[in-house]
Order: structure tokens, then sequence, then C-alpha cells
């Protein structure tokens, strides 16, 4: 039974491989379901499921690293519409990709088609979003992430809902908020 | 079934191996029963069992040469599939939506063992021409934690062997010791914290009775470090740390007043060396963080991008040789130190050879930690001039600026905050291991042909955060990456060939008499003439080879194996400098081939 559904599990991953690096969904391993009466399932749903975690992480805050730096969307300024049309059509010159499918070709992004993008082209997502997919994931950020300050314990447990040990750095920042920087560097 | 099957076969072949063995006095002195244990005689006298592959880098100098012969120059275009494995672990966690291969297999009397990059160790049975699984040990490491600080993908390169357990490492911070018969785990210590930004992805390294253990996490600001564990006791028995505290020695090279050496880098995430004539560690150190804005962290940085000499008893620093002081491209110094004895102007030269990956290869003398040469291995270095003649530092090198600038137009900066390197930061080479060739004096180094743009981000001390990325910027890929496999003559000190390839060597190198085997990220396997480096041999796997092959004999016939599965951080964060990887699907498959 152990052996079958890891096959299934592999045979989907292979099925549904990255064209485009990480943009891969990472679902597989970690639950990212809301209370089901949060009208927002479906976003956060695709928020994991296109690989906003990959860059933005779960929480959203993003940070620099070997991929530069992806904008936090907890400090993020943008209106729905502004993020709808940023995950459709990808930020021009960074390595925010577009979720659209024909984005710069049939449908035109910022005025641009691929030509006119050129090296400043985008990269593709890993998957295509449909338009609903890409409000709802609009929505969830509006919803839990925008606006919310530093990461917490409970934001944490309620992302994974999960028996991982991902969040329990935030618990042990709240129990000691004079400690919160990172590794001191004592032996152990 | 397949257990008792495979233990019923183990019992046999230690008859069988310890009759020829004593007719040959291979095993002279070892009782019978211990022909299958691992210890410390056998680990040191890798030449006398030449059909396995013991330890990780092949043998403590870290050769990755082989001198089994049945399959050599005249013959590889022969060379097939004598059959293939697929194995696990392609699963996400973290940022990170894919896990790949990058372990090197262990051979030992017919079996290999050989990880997948979560950590997951298989023990199967080569006999008889095919793979057979005899057990799985799957130590369930905790993804979505690990996954999340593990700044270069779920990689794991593979295990060690010690009495009758395996000896592994999980991506979640532990050293596990596996039953080598059954499967079981015998027991596990947490070495690393993920929650301090640490992660393992090494394979240990076993001296005497103790299992060696480095650590990654240079990115998210941890305090590196290097740890012994006591096989028998399961106690740590030193634990030093890369950076040292206030008041230590090389503290005065951390000049800030952010307290940067607290979360200074320094990781040590590639299996080092041992020389046993003085019980010696040799093992790389990384980066400092954060990564690219030097300016927070004025001062050498001591002893991050160095090779580091360690009593391997007390794990006291005998010496140190720093590659990039104040380092701001990213420029890790982990690699292997491969150590090599030379006939010199005055007696024999014993030399720890590294290729760094700020693209120049160093020639250090293993016993002062004096330079000896070093010259650069990849086509285009643009960072610094060259090197000193005498010290083998970098020319422009002021040790009175706290804050070195080297060639300051293309130097990431406070003052250059968008500027392109050459190597780029993965460097001229990352993890995959070089391979020398004792009879040729070659040394055959995987190279990344590359450059890279870098953005500064200034970093302030309310930036450094419990595991988040603490690298004062980040890296763009606007150019084309290329690849090639470089020989030096170890004699001379020169570059003795190249040859280039498409793409960038992410797998690494093994040596035989006459061959040299690696691989490409675009599905390759090749052989190619030890002299010439002209290839002979191609296979394409169909999937990214992200590790390196080894060679082995079960019933005295040689394979060579290799896992194949693209995953690392070429894969996320550097492919957009090789489009048309982003083909190349994830995967996790053992190829074995024979004449």
């Amino acid at each position: 039974m152990m052996i079958f559904s890891k096959l299934v599990a592999g045979v989907l991953l292979v099925s549904v491989a990255a064209l485009n690096f990480s943009m891969l969904a990472s679902a597989y391993g970690q639950s990212a379901q809301a209370p089901a009466s949060d009208p927002t399932n479906a976003g956060k749903a695709v928020f994991s499921r296109a690989n906003c975690v990959g860059c933005h992480k779960w929480h959203g805050n993003g940070g620099g690293g070997y991929g530069g730096d992806a904008l936090s969307l907890r400090k993020t300024e943008m209106s729905r519409d502004q993020i709808i049309e940023t995950v459709g059509c990808g930020r021009p010159g960074t390595g925010m990709p577009f979720f659209t499918r024909g984005a710069y070709d049939e449908v035109k992004c910022h005025g641009m088609n691929r030509q006119d993008a050129g090296a400043q082209m985008p990269p593709e997502g890993g998957t295509f979003l449909r338009p609903k997919d890409i409000e709802a994931v609009a929505d969830y950020v509006i919803a839990h992430i925008k606006g919310a300050g530093e990461p917490t314990y409970a934001e944490c447990v309620t992302f994974f809902s999960s028996t991982s040990r991902v969040c329990d750095v935030y618990k042990a920042q709240e129990q000691k908020p004079d400690q919160a920087n990172a590794s001191t560097g004592k032996s152990q | 079934m397949e257990r008792s099957s495979g233990y019923t076969r183990i019992l046999m072949r230690t008859c069988l191996l310890a009759v020829a063995g004593a007719a040959a006095s291979v095993m002279g002195g070892l009782p019978v029963s211990a022909a299958d244990e691992v210890n410390q005689e056998r680990l040191l006298n890798v030449d006398k069992e030449p059909g396995n592959w013991l330890h990780h880098h092949q043998n403590y100098s870290a050769h990755r040469f082989s001198t089994l012969k049945e399959v050599n120059r005249d013959n590889v275009k022969n060379l097939k599939v004598a059959w293939t494995m697929h194995l696990g672990g392609i699963e996400g966690g973290g940022i990170w939506s894919h896990g790949g291969l990058e372990g090197t297999p262990i051979a030992e009397n017919g079996f290999l063992y050989v990880t997948d990059g979560w950590g997951s160790v298989y023990k199967i049975d080569a006999h008889g021409g095919r793979g057979a699984l005899v057990w799985k040990m799957d130590p369930k490491t905790d993804r979505d934690w690990a996954g999340a600080v593990a700044c270069c993908g779920v990689d794991n390169r593979g295990v060690a062997l010690w009495g009758d357990l395996v000896i592994s490492h999980t991506l979640d911070g532990r050293l596990i010791a596996t039953n080598k018969q059954t499967g079981q785990v015998a027991w596990q210590r947490t070495v690393a914290d993920p929650d301090k930004g640490e992660v393992i992805t090494g394979a240990p390294l076993i001296v005497k009775n103790m299992a060696i253990t480095g650590v990654a996490g240079a990115e998210y600001g941890i305090r590196g470090w290097i740890a012994a564990t006591d096989l028998a006791t399961q106690k740590e028995v030193w634990r030093t740390h890369t950076i040292p505290a206030k008041g230590e020695p090389g503290s005065d090279t951390w000049k800030d007043s952010n307290n940067a050496a607290a979360a200074g880098g320094g990781s040590t995430w590639v299996t080092g060396t041992y020389d046993p004539a003085t019980d010696t560690i040799i093992w790389g150190t990384g980066n400092p963080g954060p990564d690219w804005d030097n300016a927070y962290r004025p001062g050498d940085n001591l002893y991050t991008d160095s090779s580091l000499a360690l009593d391997a008893t007390t794990g006291k620093i005998k010496w140190h040789y720093q590659h990039t002081p104040n380092d701001p491209y990213d420029y890790d110094s982990v690699a292997e130190n491969v150590l090599v004895d030379i006939p010199g102007p005055s007696g024999p030269r014993k030399l720890a050879l590294e290729a760094d990956r700020n693209g120049f290869a160093y020639a250090i003398d293993r016993t002062t930690g004096k330079f000896i040469w070093g010259l650069p291995f990849v086509k285009k270095v643009t960072w610094t001039k060259g090197l000193d003649a005498e010290t083998g530092k970098p020319i422009e090198y002021d040790p009175n600026k706290p804050v070195q600038t080297y060639v300051a137009s293309v130097t990431p900066s406070r003052t250059n905050m968008e500027t392109d390197i050459c190597p780029g930061n993965m460097g001229g080479k990352n993890w995959p291991p070089t391979a020398y060739n004792p009879d040729l004096k070659l040394w055959y180094i995987p190279v990344i042909e590359s450059c890279n743009r870098i953005k500064v981000e200034v970093a302030t001390p309310e930036k450094l955060k419990p595991r988040e990325f603490w690298t004062g910027g980040g890296p763009s890929q606007p150019f084309t990456i290329t690849g090639s496999v470089t020989a030096i003559d170890v004699t001379t000190g020169k570059i003795a060939g190249k040859l280039e390839t498409p793409f960038p060597n992410l797998g690494g190198m093994l040596a035989t008499p006459d061959l040299v085997f690696t691989g490409q990220p675009s599905g390759e396997v090749m052989a190619l003439d030890a002299k010439s480096l002209q290839k002979l041999w191609e296979f394409n796997t169909g999937g990214g080879v992200n590790a390196p092959p080894m060679t082995f004999t079960v019933d005295g016939k040689q394979y060579v194996a290799i896992l194949v599965g693209l995953g690392g951080a070429w894969d996320k964060w550097f492919i957009d400098s090789t489009p048309e990887l982003k083909k190349i699907q994830p995967g996790s498959m053992l190829y074995v081939f024979s004449l």
C-alpha cells in the first residue's frame, strides 16, 4: 500500500514536471488546507500548486538569496487588480514568472508582446493558471498575507497543518522575543 | 524474502572473500567473520581491495582513481548498460519543487549503498549482472523544515561504512547508523539544527572510530563547524567552529560592530580528506555571510573560504590557507582537498590540491599550509588579475584594507551595486569532485565556465532572521554558461588539456589508468582518454547527470555506476544560463554499465 501510493505520487510528479525550474507545484508532502469555511482556500491551494512558495516562501515575505530578491507580499501595496496583472503577466526584467497561458502572445501584457518585451521577457511559470485561479490567489494574498506584519506561529501552523517542525522557530521567537535574531552560533 | 536471500548471499560472499583474501594475503590478520566489517585498517588500505569503493572520495586522499582496467581505452566503446534501478526521493519540500541525485555509490563485496536527496539509503545486491534491492532505509526527513533552509537543493551525497553499519546524514541534521544486514536503524543522533539554518548534504568521512560531519547554511546566517561523533559511544568527540569565537585566534579578522562573525557562514558541506601520516583532517570552508555585502563584515573573515587542517584526534586547527579574503563573490572553498605526493626539488612534496570556486586551482604544502602554486583553470577570470607568486593571494589583496575591492570595476560592493563577475557565483568548480591519476600525475577538474550578474543589497542587523536568507543580494543569469573538463599536470602546475562541453559539469570525475569518466546535465555519461581528453564513449541517460561516476567489480567483472537525476542549485537558481536544460525532467535512477 505504501509502495503503491509512493509510486502514484512519483508518476504524478513526473507527469506534471516543471518546464521552468522550480515553478512546479511543491504541494506534495505538505498540506496546504485552510479551514473549510475559509473562502480563500482555493487561492491558498494555488499559492502552493503554482510554487509561489518557492520564492515568496509560505509566509509571503520573500527575501534575498540565490534567486535574487522575491518581493515581500506582506509589505506590498498592490491592489487586487495589480496582483492579478502581476501573476498573469509576470514582472518584466525580474524573475517573477507569468502564469497566464498565451501571455505576451495572444494576450498582451503591459502593452507588450514577446518581441516588444525582448530581454525583459519574464520567465514562464511552471504551470499555467486560469483567470479564476489567479483571482483566487490574489484574494488569498490580500486576505492572509498583505499587510500581515511578521509571520507568526499561528499563521505557520494554519498554513502547514502538518507535523513538520517548520513552525517551531516562530514559537520559540514568540516565547523569547529578545532573542529573535538568527543563530548566535553557540556550540551545541 | 529479499532480505533473507540477501543475507544468505552476504554470508556466502564473506566466506568466499575471506578464502580468496587469505590466499592473496589481502585480508591477512582479519578474522573470517570480519571480512564484511569495515574498520580503519581497511579504510587505510583500499588499494588492497580494488573491486570495492569504500570511501566517498574512493580513498582518504580523494583521488577518485580506480586501478580497475577491464574497461580501458581499447574497449570502452563497447561499454553498455548492464542494469538500471529506479530510486525515489524526488518529492518536493520547503522551497524545493523536487529532489535530485548528487551521491557517490559505495560498493563493498558486490553490494552498492546509495542515497537519494532526502537521505533514504538503498542497499542493492549487484551480483549476477543485475541489481536487486536488499533494503531501503527511509529516515523520514522533515521535508518542509529542512527544505525551507536548503539553499541549493534536496541533496545527499552518500554514505560511509563502519563496522556492520551504514553511516549516513539527513538534510534535517541527523547522523544515522543503519544495520548493514537488516536495514534497521541502529541509532541516530542530531548533529545540525535547521532552526538555525543548518542542514547536512555531504557524506560522512570515517576517521578511526569517528564520523566527521560538515554543515551547510552560509546563506542563512549559520556559524559553520566540523563535528566528530564517536561511532561506538554516539557521543560528540569534538566540534570545531570555522569562525573563531571572540578572543580566539582569527577573531580579529571580523572588524565590524555588527557581531557579523556570529552569523558569518563558513559552512563545510563537502566531505574532506585525511592524512594518516600526520593524523590530519583537511576540510574546505564556504563563503562568509552575507555573501555579497562584504562591507558588512570588514576584515579577512577567517576561516571562511579556506582550507583547514585539523588534528583528527582533537579537532584543533593546525593551519589554514585562505583563498579569497573578505569574499564579496560567494566563492566558497568547500571543495575537497586532494592529497598528492610528488617529487620536489628537495625531496617529496606533500600537497593538498583544491579547485576553488574563485576559478583558481591551488597546491598547498599540506605539512605547513604554505602556498606552492596556483593557476586559473577556467577560461575567464575577471575579479582579479592573478595570484601573487609568493603568497597565492589575489594580487590586489591589501591586508591593511578592511574591505577588499580586488578588481573594483567588477567587484560587487556598496558602490557597485550591480555587476558581472567571472566566474559566476556558482564558481569555476562547485561541489562535483575532481579525480587524480597518480600514474599520469594528472588532476581532472569538472568545470563550470561561467559569468553571472550580482545585485548587492546592503545588509543590516535587522535583516538577519532565523531561517531566512542572509545573502546581501542575489545573482541573476544573463549569460550562457558552458563547461569543461580541465586537466592539470600536478608536477608543473600547468594546464595539460581542456575538453569543452556544451553544459557546465555538475557531476564530477572518475579516473582509471587510461580513462576519465564524467557526465553532463543534459544527460550524457562519457569516457575520455586520460591523456588527450578525447571522447571515446558516450551514452545518453535521458536524465540530467548531477552526480559523479564510480567503478567496482562483482565476481571479477568491472562495472561503472552513476546516479542520474537533475536537482540541486542549478535546476532552480541557475537554469536561465542553460535554457536547454529546462527540458530535463526530474528523475531518480541508478545506471550501471559494463562491457
